[in-house]
């Protein structure tokens, strides 16, 4: 009788989140990525990630791939980057090699590069609607007047209707209106020391705003430092080297990824 | 065989507009080494007397209402080749047969379509009735090869000969066999004078006097050597077609008379087992040009509401270019690049990988936003960054190289600019890396960096003259890391350059 009622409730609780195409919240069902994490989001949501300048594109565009390599699934295998092609000489392609150390297939990653705008928001609502795309990340560097909150509006319903992420990155201070379910502020930290040399760059890490949207609490408003592993994000606690503990705190995924990783860092050192 | 004598001014004179005066002669003419001659004439000059070759000089005395314009090669050639298309919509293999002239004979390869026109001899007036009415000059001829066709539209018009060109050509002059002038002046001097003659002659006495091509032109117009004309359209392994009582104009109509066509070409292809990667549509206009509109498929399909969408997205991307000038009076869907399709594969949007659903999204994006917008990276054993990964159309796609796959140690860049950028670096150390950088007006001080990581260059490939590259990776006191690097070693090159090349996330 328990267990019925139980059922009934996490059923309801589970419709409710899909007619509001709101992230399923921590006390809801079963959390929607096992090995998630604080900041680990459900599919079919539209993002905002803003970087105050431009030139923190490589953090930018880190930290979506970040969040669209754990929507990644047999069903949903591939992954599009889209950029407009004058402000791809600016800000970089994606690079194949780079992706592979990032820890992404780079088989899954398909790259469009388009003239205008319009082609622009039209390949993303287009990919949006495909069930085998994951996650659908576009680089948007500058201000233009065709993004607005109707734009948004529609991408999030697509986005929500097809269970494909859409990650916005947008550049500078200023925020518009928009119907994104989740904005986070994404800016580069200084990284972790790595062992045998002080003078080396570390792994991956973010100063991490969730300006708009509910996660799960502990998550929200707050500022996170964040690490990437080579396969998901950790926190880092403010003073601490966080990035020997995460590393080590981090429940292996599969099996080649973190052997990989203690390999790297070993190298580096 | 169409022959079209006069074809360049019948062109330009529909090209003029009418005006209520009586027609005047026209003659185009050209510069030939130094001399202007006359190089086409039309029926009324030509009835005064004019002929091409002569000078224009003479000519204007000889008739001084005489109309005169230069000729214009390259676009008459153009305007030739795209009526040569138009004539696909009687048949689909058209070519121009250049040898003699740059344009006035058509070759139309009628093989099994005769029958649509209610037999040869009707086909062969609704063609030349339909040039006529609009102001051609043409005379036409069916014929089992090329050079009697050739021949016999000449000097027999109008003549249909079912099988033994031989026969038929025998009474014909030399001058049928498409002869240099001066092979026909040797043949005069020998008084062979008709093309009968010369069947019986011992072949390397011929040979031996007028060259080889006068027995490959003999061979070729009685059927004994193949000629085959290169057609101006691929030829279509499958098609269907429409033809309408009026022409149509509206965009949407077309679109929508393309989904039919599809759904018709779909079941055609599924009876067969079969499918298609590249789908034509050709729209005839009333005055004979054509449209063509191509859409490719990443992997072969026949289902029409998908190749309906292509067509779809490639309209959008050609909007203002659409002209139907007076109409479209008829429209052929075309299939190429044909190969068998497992018959589970179609229509089904549940195969699980979704691979299906992601070909057709590439297919669509390809399609409205073109081929080179959608791109995915193939790896290439290099060592030069840039050189390593590639990108290639996704609709395109080559096999991998599993050699080529990079080493995930390797620390590279997320973000790579497409050209590395010069830097300004401050307190440099020899091989070590610098402390500062000035990038684009910004200045940016290091906290950490390591490197360098030195790549060479690839000395098998010639004449590039490029130097060493040291790749450090440095982190500014914000947390960005750059990929940069030194072009040259000291000692390498007196004074190395610095780039920023790539962002790590």
């Amino acid at each position: 009788m328990q267990g019925r009622k139980q059922q009934q409730v996490e059923r309801l609780r589970a419709r409710i989140a899909a007619l509001e195409a709101r992230p399923a919240l921590a006390e809801t069902a079963a959390p929607a990525r096992p090995s998630g994490g604080l900041l680990a989001t459900a599919p079919g949501l539209l993002h905002e990630i803003f970087s105050p300048e431009p030139r923190n594109g490589g953090a930018a565009l880190g930290f979506a791939l970040g969040q669209a390599r754990g929507l990644l699934t047999p069903q949903r295998p591939a992954l599009l980057v889209m950029q407009l092609s004058r402000e791809a000489r600016d800000m970089g392609l994606p690079y194949g090699a780079g992706l592979v150390h990032f820890g992404i297939d780079p088989g899954a990653v398909v790259l469009t590069r388009v003239e205008t705008v319009t082609e622009l928001l039209w390949a993303i609502e287009e990919a949006t609607c495909c069930r085998a795309v994951a996650a659908v990340v576009a680089d948007i560097s500058g201000y233009h007047k065709a993004i607005d909150f109707t734009v948004s509006r529609r991408l999030g319903l697509r986005a929500a209707s097809a269970g494909t992420s859409v990650f916005l990155l947008r550049y500078g201070d200023g925020r518009e209106a928009s119907a994104a379910k989740l904005r986070w502020r994404v800016t580069p930290a200084p990284s972790g020391e790595v062992k045998l040399d002080a003078r080396a760059p570390g792994g991956p890490r973010w100063r991490v705003v969730l300006e708009k949207g509910r996660l799960g609490p502990g998550a929200d408003g707050r500022e996170h430092l964040v690490d990437w592993t080579g396969h998901d994000f950790v926190l880092v606690d403010g003073r601490g080297s966080g990035n020997g503990a995460g590393a080590a705190g981090e429940a292996p995924l599969s099996g080649a990824e973190p052997a990989a990783l203690g390999h790297r860092l070993s190298e580096t050192g | 065989m169409l022959n079209l004598p006069r074809w360049a001014t019948d062109c330009l004179r529909r090209a003029e507009p009418e005006t209520g005066e009586a027609p005047r002669p026209l003659a185009l003419w050209e510069r030939q080494r130094g001399a202007m001659r006359l190089v086409a004439v039309d029926a009324l000059a030509a009835r005064a007397g004019l002929h091409p070759e002569q000078s224009l000089a003479d000519a204007r005395a000889l008739c001084p209402q005489l109309a005169v314009h230069e000729i214009d090669r390259p676009r008459l050639a153009a305007g030739f080749a795209e009526f040569a298309d138009w004539h696909s919509n009687a048949s689909p293999i058209v070519s121009v047969l250049t040898d003699m002239a740059a344009y006035g004979d058509l070759c139309l390869d009628i093989t099994g379509v005769d029958h649509l026109f209610g037999g040869e001899t009707r086909m062969l007036e609704t063609l030349t009735d339909r040039l006529q009415r609009s102001g051609f000059t043409v005379a036409g001829a069916i014929a089992p090869t090329v050079g009697a066709a050739w021949a016999l539209a000449r000097f027999v018009p109008g003549q249909i000969v079912e099988d033994d060109p031989g026969a038929a050509l025998a009474g014909l002059p030399v001058a049928a066999l498409r002869l240099e002038d001066r092979q026909l002046a040797g043949l005069q001097q020998m008084g062979l004078k008709q093309v009968g003659q010369l069947y019986g002659r011992d072949r390397k006495a011929l040979q031996a006097r007028f060259g080889a091509s006068l027995i490959t032109r003999i061979d070729q117009a009685l059927g004994r050597l193949e000629e085959r004309p290169v057609p101006r359209l691929p030829a279509a392994e499958r098609h269907v077609e429409r033809r309408f009582a009026e022409p149509i104009g509206l965009l949407d109509d077309v679109l929508m008379c393309a989904r039919d066509l599809a759904i018709r070409l779909g079941v055609q292809l599924e009876a067969e087992g079969m499918g298609a990667q590249g789908f034509h549509l050709f729209l005839y206009r009333v005055d004979h040009k054509v449209m063509t509109l191509s859409v490719n498929a990443a992997r072969a399909t026949r289902d029409p509401e998908h190749v309906a969408r292509l067509f779809a997205n490639r309209v959008e991307r050609l909007a203002g270019e659409y002209d139907a000038g007076f109409g479209i009076d008829m429209i052929r869907l075309a299939a190429s690049s044909v190969s068998e399709v497992d018959p589970a594969q179609v229509g089904a949007f549940d195969t699980g990988d979704g691979a299906a659903d992601l070909d057709r999204l590439y297919d669509r994006m390809s399609n409205r936003l073109g081929p080179l917008a959608v791109l995915r990276t193939k790896f290439v054993n290099s060592h030069i960054p840039e050189r390593a990964a590639k990108l290639e159309p996704v609709i395109a796609r080559t096999a991998d190289d599993p050699q080529a796959v990079p080493d995930a140690h390797l620390p590279r860049p997320l973000r790579l600019l497409p050209a590395p950028e010069a830097i300004t670096v401050t307190a440099e150390v020899p091989d070590g890396p610098p402390a500062g950088m000035v990038w684009r007006r910004i200045g940016y001080r290091f906290r950490k960096a390591s490197g360098p990581e030195r790549i060479a260059v690839e000395w098998w490939r010639p004449g590039e003259g490029a130097l060493t590259r040291d790749y450090f990776i440095a982190e500014d006191d914000g947390g960005r890391r750059f990929w940069i690097f030194r072009e040259g070693l000291y000692g390498e090159t007196a004074r190395p350059g610095w780039f920023m090349h790539g962002f790590f996330a």
